[in-house]
């Protein structure tokens, strides 16, 4: 049995530098998506960095906007009044995520860096490109009817399964991250990778790179913002489809529009053409039909998910027409 | 006397359960315990060309790794049900063929479960593979063999002659999906030798059982083998008789002679512990203008494995719920490159009533007849495929209570006729139906000087309540306080209980323990309990003691013993974005008299909830390439959580059945799952004016209806 050794860092700056002195060491937060890897031999590091300690667990307003410490649990952040009043659809989509034992555990800069729950690739008796690469996808000829419609690639068709991710793409928000190069931000859609030829790769995240806070910009019309998730069960179950949605209204036109989907792709999925093609259109049922068009144009169904294409349309649909409303629970 | 029966008690096992000090099966600790972790095939059909165990024999704190090559020694038992029943009628490691993904190929002993779970991971396999077959559409389906002694086929009258000319006909294919029965506790076991004599600590829903076969299993006589099953984390009919992991856990534990306990992953549990097969079924009705049955046809397809026999046997309910002159059944078993199913809450009821009830529903509204009416209408008489008549029925009470309870005069009698915040809603009702078993039993129960009294039989408490209804019908019986019983069950040590399965721990035991709690009365010369602790301390005996047996007789050649019930519900859906919703339950049942109403409401909640899953999300999905289950734990394979059960309200009819034993009881477990699935969809249709016929109901299904 491979052991692993536990270090605790005292700082930021000794957690980077333990995590550059070695090949395969791993920090842990929560370690709520960790550990149940580790058990199935997903992962393997040789040492543990313990980073739960660090000064990362504020929320602090800056520049009209948030900054959220990576270290803030799930439900911290969800419960926050700030987040609450300003992005209720990152509350929303937080809450509507795992379990309320596993959110009070579950840290912020966690959330974006948990890995595909794609079956094929949690269980070792199936080949994966993402856990052992050149192995091949079962999942692309097998039962995909979770998988992603859109930026997939014959080496992966796993999809990202956060849901805070997904506002935290449509509200253009931006990963901080400290490494052995110094501090970096990554803006968010930029953050995780497309699967390519390389999906045992999520993020851009650097070796050794430590991802410190996230901030939200200031959105104002973030406030009426929805997020609907649609799954086979009321509660605890990953996304078939998720949209998160925000639209600026006045006068019945649309001035400005954020949108991204999960459940679609390798990554959390900003829908930009249909945001583009929202801006100056009338706050209609027809628009928004429109712009579900728009945003699903393109996408590559498998076998098991070609239903996705048609839910993901009315889910957008939905979450427009809500938001244009002033917002509320999806 | 029954100032108890009949009340709601809470559950004796409770403190212990919730404080941790209850020991399930793999919480036994014996000094010097190892571990072990099996090793389970990649593949689905094929041979084993070559197994590589050097690297796990070198790794640290190894004991034994065994495989087909080297596999401990075990015998085959008789298996006929009556002696020894094993689930797989394949002993484990037997030779290097593979049937189906997930079986076991090996075990690897270790100092820890760490240890060994890591050393099986290094064991490598090599493979022969022949394509597998694990889609019903690509197996081939031959008439199904007789189930536990019964026939499944069965034909009165002439169905083609009671189709034609009828004034509404219905004939449609309703399909189930694979259910795993995932129970909270996983299967374990801690085998422990001492000398020639072995004692298990298992799971088993039947531990006399258990130990006959685990005695043929090992060539030692059944009194040397032990089996200590003391509280069950639920069973639904996958913990009666040994899978292989315990078989082989056992035998290896012998040939490393050291204690070993074996503990099953959720993901391993997905291949080889049993499950419930995919089922297809087509249902034939013909009726009359005013709604009088002519004709039931009802044609079943299952699958099994290739290294055991168990068909689905979802024809045992057709000549039960309804009379038809014209009766046809038909069923049909293949065989598939998967794990072995097995009994799964109301195996065969459930999904037959599925079927049954949800074409019933059809033909309602082919006919513009009430739901309720054309049920009551046609209800059974007798037992159509024994010729019985049935003991205590009180089957048209329960449509009649549940229709009034609910409103369900109220209903609109159109489609897409109600709606709430933007939402459709929709009634729906089916009834529901299992048969009324009931086994032999010996109890022995004991009064003591300062009014305690004791209580020992080897039958289970599954976690259904049997500790609780054991103390409320010796405490009846003596007329003592619950609190003053003290019950011991689950230990082939005590007296023979019986089975724990097709909800009949109840009608089991009951009779049994009256029957001994007299004796005491009458051994004591006493008219009250009271009385004969004055003579216990008066006498300076420890103890008036008593053991009865109780069993079936005569009275299964006069009469047919069938508990029944209906279920009344509300659905909302959010049509465009297919989000399904249960929202209101009403279960009335009739299922005998009572014990403990608390109880047996939380039986039928259960029922209605895992009803909900097969109704709304269960689904185990095969890789079609490798032929292995694609769902992997309890975040993958989809059952209700809290959000999806509504209030659920359940009313017992309650009129005990005195023919079928003298306590009136005919149990309940497995009733309240069936006719759950029916009923929801037939709400869906009320909801939408769409028959959705193939289960579970995703949202891919209901954006697409």
């Amino acid at each position: 049995m491979k052991n692993f050794s536990y270090v605790r860092a005292t700082s930021v700056k000794d957690a980077v530098q333990k995590a550059s002195g070695t090949t395969d060491a791993l920090f842990i937060a929560g370690g709520t998506n960790l550990v149940d890897r580790m058990k199935v031999f997903l992962d393997q590091p040789s040492q543990l960095i313990d980073i739960t300690r660090l000064e990362l667990n504020r929320i602090e307003p800056v520049a009209g906007g948030l900054r959220i410490g990576a270290l803030v649990s799930n439900t911290a952040v969800a419960d926050h009044p700030i987040v609450r009043r300003d992005y209720p659809l990152l509350a929303r989509a937080i809450l509507l995520g795992a379990s309320q034992q596993i959110r009070n555990v579950a840290t912020a800069g966690g959330n974006l860096l948990q890995r595909t729950r794609c079956p094929y690739y949690y269980d070792t008796a199936f080949s994966c490109n993402k856990r052992q690469p050149g192995s091949g996808c079962a999942a692309l000829t097998g039962i995909n009817r979770m998988h992603a419609l859109f930026g997939a690639s014959d080496a992966c068709v796993a999809v990202h399964p956060s849901d805070m991710c997904i506002p935290l793409a449509a509200l253009g928000s931006v990963v901080e991250v400290e490494g052995p190069k110094g501090k970096r931000q990554i803006p968010f859609t930029e953050f995780h990778r497309l699967p390519g030829n390389t999906p045992e790769r999520d993020s851009n995240l650097e070796p050794g790179e430590l991802i410190t806070a996230i901030v939200l910009p200031p959105v104002p019309f973030a406030k009426s913002g929805v997020y609907l998730k649609l799954r086979d069960r009321a509660s605890y179950a990953f996304a078939l489809i998720s949209v998160a949605a925000a639209v600026d209204v006045s006068g019945g036109q649309i001035q400005q529009a954020r949108l991204a989907m999960g459940g679609v792709a390798h990554k959390p999925w900003r829908l930009t053409e249909a945001e583009a093609f929202l801006q100056g259109k009338p706050a209609t049922a027809e628009t928004f039909q429109q712009a579900a068009e728009v945003a699903l144009k393109g996408a590559k169904p498998l076998e098991y998910n070609g239903f996705k294409v048609d839910l993901a349309k009315r889910a957008i649909r939905r979450s427009l027409t809500i938001a244009a409303k002033g917002g509320g629970i999806a | 006397m029954s100032k108890m029966i009949g009340t709601a008690v809470s559950r004796k096992d409770g403190r212990a359960k919730v404080t941790g000090t209850a020991t399930y099966s793999a919480e036994h600790i014996i000094p010097g315990l190892v571990h072990g972790y099996v090793i389970t095939a990649t593949v689905a059909n094929g041979q084993i060309r070559a197994i590589d165990t050097r690297e796990a024999e070198r790794a640290p704190g190894v004991i034994a790794v065994f495989t087909h090559k080297n596999a401990p020694k075990m015998f085959m038992p008789s298996n006929d049900f009556q002696r020894s029943k094993i689930y797989e009628a394949r002993l484990p490691l037997s030779d290097n063929k593979i049937h189906y993904a997930g079986q076991i190929i090996g075990l690897v002993v270790a100092d820890t479960f760490e240890r060994a779970r890591y050393a099986a991971h290094l064991v490598k396999a090599d493979y022969d593979t022949q394509t597998p077959v694990v889609e019903a559409k690509k197996a081939s389906f031959k008439e199904a063999p007789p189930q536990m002694g019964e026939e499944l086929k069965f034909e009165k009258g002439n169905l083609a002659a009671g189709m034609s000319g009828a004034a509404s006909k219905i004939e449609a294919t309703y399909t189930t999906s694979t259910e795993l029965h995932a129970p909270m506790e996983p299967h374990a076991i801690v085998a422990h030798w001492q000398g020639g004599s072995l004692t298990v600590y298992e799971p088993s829903q039947w531990v006399m059982a258990s130990q006959r076969t685990y005695g043929e299993l090992f060539g030692i006589p059944s009194e040397r083998v032990r089996i200590v099953t003391p509280y069950l984390g639920g069973a639904f009919g996958c913990k009666a008789f040994p899978w292989p992991h315990g078989i082989l856990a056992a035998a290896a534990a012998r040939q490393v002679k050291r204690p070993l306990k074996v503990v099953l992953s959720r993901r391993q549990m997905t291949a080889n512990t049993g499950h419930r097969s995919e089922t297809e079924q087509t249902v034939r009705l013909a009726a009359t203008s005013d709604g009088v049955l002519t004709a039931i046809g009802h044609d079943v397809k299952s699958a099994t494995s290739p290294v055991d026999v168990f068909a689905e046997p979802c024809t045992a309910i057709t000549p039960v719920m309804y009379a038809a002159p014209n009766l046809q059944l038909k069923q049909e078993l293949a065989v598939m490159n998967v794990g072995t199913p097995t009994f799964m809450r109301a195996p065969g009821e459930n999904p037959g009533m599925w079927a049954l009830e949800s074409a019933m529903d059809e033909l309602a509204w082919s006919l513009k007849i009430d739901p309720v009416e054309l049920r009551l209408k046609n209800e059974a008489k007798q037992h159509q495929r024994k010729g019985l008549p049935f003991s205590a029925k009180h089957f048209a009470e329960c449509l009649r209570t549940g229709a009034e309870q609910f409103g369900w005069k109220e209903r609109p009698q159109q489609v897409r006729s109600l709606t709430r915040d933007g939402k459709l809603v929709g009634w729906g009702m089916a009834a529901a139906t299992f048969p009324g078993y009931r086994g032999r039993a010996s109890v022995k129960v004991r009064l003591l000087p300062d009014g305690t009294v004791h209580v020992l039989t080897a039958g289970n408490d599954m976690g259904t309540g049997a500790y609780t209804v054991v103390a409320i019908t010796a405490a009846d019986a003596l007329g003592v306080p619950v609190e003053k019983v003290k019950v011991e069950l689950g230990d082939s040590l005590l007296p023979d209980g019986g089975l724990a399965g097709g909800s009949q721990m109840t009608a089991t035991l009951a009779p049994a323990i009256m029957t001994a709690c007299q004796e005491i009365l009458k051994s004591a010369k006493c008219t009250t309990a009271g009385e004969a602790c004055t003579a216990l301390q008066q006498s300076r005996r420890a103890a008036f003691e008593a053991t009865a047996s109780a069993a079936p007789g005569e009275e299964t050649k006069k009469w047919a013993f069938q508990s029944w019930g209906a279920h009344f519900c509300e659905v909302t859906l959010d049509e465009e974005i297919g989000r399904l919703r249960v929202t209101r339950w009403l279960s009335v049942m009739d299922v005998g008299r009572v014990i403990n109403t608390k109880a047996a409401a939380s039986q039928v909640r259960g029922g209605v909830i895992m009803g909900i899953g097969q109704a709304l999300m269960e689904e185990c999905h095969f890789d079609p390439n490798s032929g292995y289950p694609v769902v992997y734990d309890l975040a993958t394979y989809h059952f209700p959580a809290h959000a999806d059960a509504p209030r659920i309200e359940v009313t017992f009819v309650g009129e005990p059945d005195r023919a079928f034993n003298p306590a009136g009881v005919r149990g309940v477990g497995e009733i309240g799952i069936t006719g759950v699935s029916a009923a929801i969809a037939n709400a869906v249709y009320h909801a939408t004016g769409k028959r959705f016929r193939s289960l579970p109901l995703t949202p891919d299904k209901l954006i697409s209806g």
